[in-house]
């Protein structure tokens, strides 16, 4: 069966598994939970000691914990990845046997960031260099060793590219003349 | 099969009859966090001081148990051939038996910890993609040129490296197509036949 928020293909074995493991919490503490995995999405600290004292009531084993987390990441940026409204992940998660009190609650606090987690997701994809700015330099060559009287302008550019890779600023320096300048604008 | 233990590694084992039962079960248990954590020379001090040998007498013994343990291990040798083995170098039957159980109980460790001492390639960590259309160039407006980028992260020996690859949608099938063609070969009969006999 296809599920939207799996990108129209069929919800992986583990994520049915752990469906059954997130009906064991109550609902009021899944959406805490999901509060939390939230913000871990959204590239703030995620408090763990928080989500083990949410937890400790269910019983759950450190494993089922970080399942839980896992399960709950996994729905939520791929919703937001495969762009599908709250409404339409709640009736797929019924679906897959989670609870509906347990799906409205997880809907809510995914309606409440949908936006946020996806202009987060938009600024995490691939992107090989960035520009961060332009400095520049105009010289008036007067004279040099070959020639006495030279006038003729030089223009300076300095790219501060950030690298994807290494994080840090790449300066990539060059030295045009004033043709070469024009073409470059034309 | 049978260990062959050379003058040197008989030299080092040699210490073992004359400091008693218990310091075995001490240099055994020395040997085997050699393997585990690396050398450990307080610790070898320490032990000099408790059974009242020299430092050199217990490190060579470690060393020796060291040797033994690790070759026993990676061949797999029987219980017999172990005996047979340790048998060249003289001991009483209750340090043979000690040194045996000291070889059964830790078998299974010790080839763990060997098993990941073969060289490794590159492994897989994560996969990036981004999916372009290019619209127009400077030579050329009004195009529809499709191209996926692909940013590939490998890890070797904890040392993170990112390849970065380009590929238009058609060739992108195509090793879609070969890499399933790939895994399609295990489920043919001469795979199939291997796999059976090796279980």
């Amino acid at each position: 069966q296809r599920f939207r928020f799996c990108g129209d293909l069929d919800c992986p074995d583990w994520v049915l598994a752990e469906i059954s493991t997130l009906a064991k919490i109550s609902s009021v503490k899944l959406k805490l939970i999901c509060a939390q995995v939230l913000r871990d999405l959204l590239g703030e600290a995620m408090e763990y000691e928080k989500i083990l004292k949410l937890t400790s009531d269910a019983k759950l084993e450190s494993g089922d914990v970080k399942a839980t987390i896992a399960v709950l990441g996994f729905i939520l940026s791929s919703a937001a990845k495969h762009n599908v409204d709250g409404e339409s992940l709640s009736s797929e998660l019924q679906q897959l046997g989670l609870p509906k009190e347990h799906a409205c609650g997880l809907c809510r606090s995914y309606e409440e960031k949908q936006s946020s987690l996806q202009d987060r997701l938009r600024a995490c994809s691939l992107r090989l260099s960035q520009l961060g700015s332009v400095g520049w330099r105009v010289d008036y060559t007067l004279s040099s060793s070959e020639l006495q009287e030279v006038n003729e302008p030089l223009v300076h550019l300095s790219f501060q590219l950030r690298d994807g890779e290494h994080s840090g600023m790449v300066a990539v320096p060059m030295a045009l003349s004033a043709d070469k300048f024009r073409v470059l604008l034309a | 099969m049978l260990l062959v233990l050379s003058e040197e590694q008989k030299a080092h084992l040699g210490c073992l009859p004359r400091a008693g039962g218990a310091a075995v079960g001490e240099l055994g248990r020395l040997a085997l966090e050699l393997l585990r954590r690396g050398a450990a020379p307080r610790a070898c001090e320490a032990a000099a001081r408790k059974l009242n040998v020299g430092v050199d007498t217990v490190q060579h013994g470690v060393e020796g148990l060291t040797y033994l343990l690790t070759e026993s291990s990676k061949l797999m040798i029987s219980e017999a051939d172990f005996q047979d083995s340790i048998h060249v170098l003289g001991f009483s039957d209750e340090l043979n038996k000690l040194l045996l159980q000291l070889y059964l109980d830790n078998r299974k460790e010790v080839r763990s910890i060997l098993g990941e001492l073969t060289p490794k390639l590159p492994s897989y960590h994560n996969l990036e993609w981004r999916l372009d259309v290019q619209l127009a160039s400077r030579s050329l407006r009004q195009q529809i040129k499709p191209a996926v980028t692909i940013k590939l992260h490998l890890n070797q020996h904890e040392d993170q490296t990112a390849q970065v690859l380009q590929t238009d949608p058609s060739t992108l099938l195509h090793l879609i197509q070969q890499l399933e063609q790939a895994l399609g070969e295990m489920k043919t009969n001469h795979c199939r036949r291997i796999v059976r006999n090796m279980k």
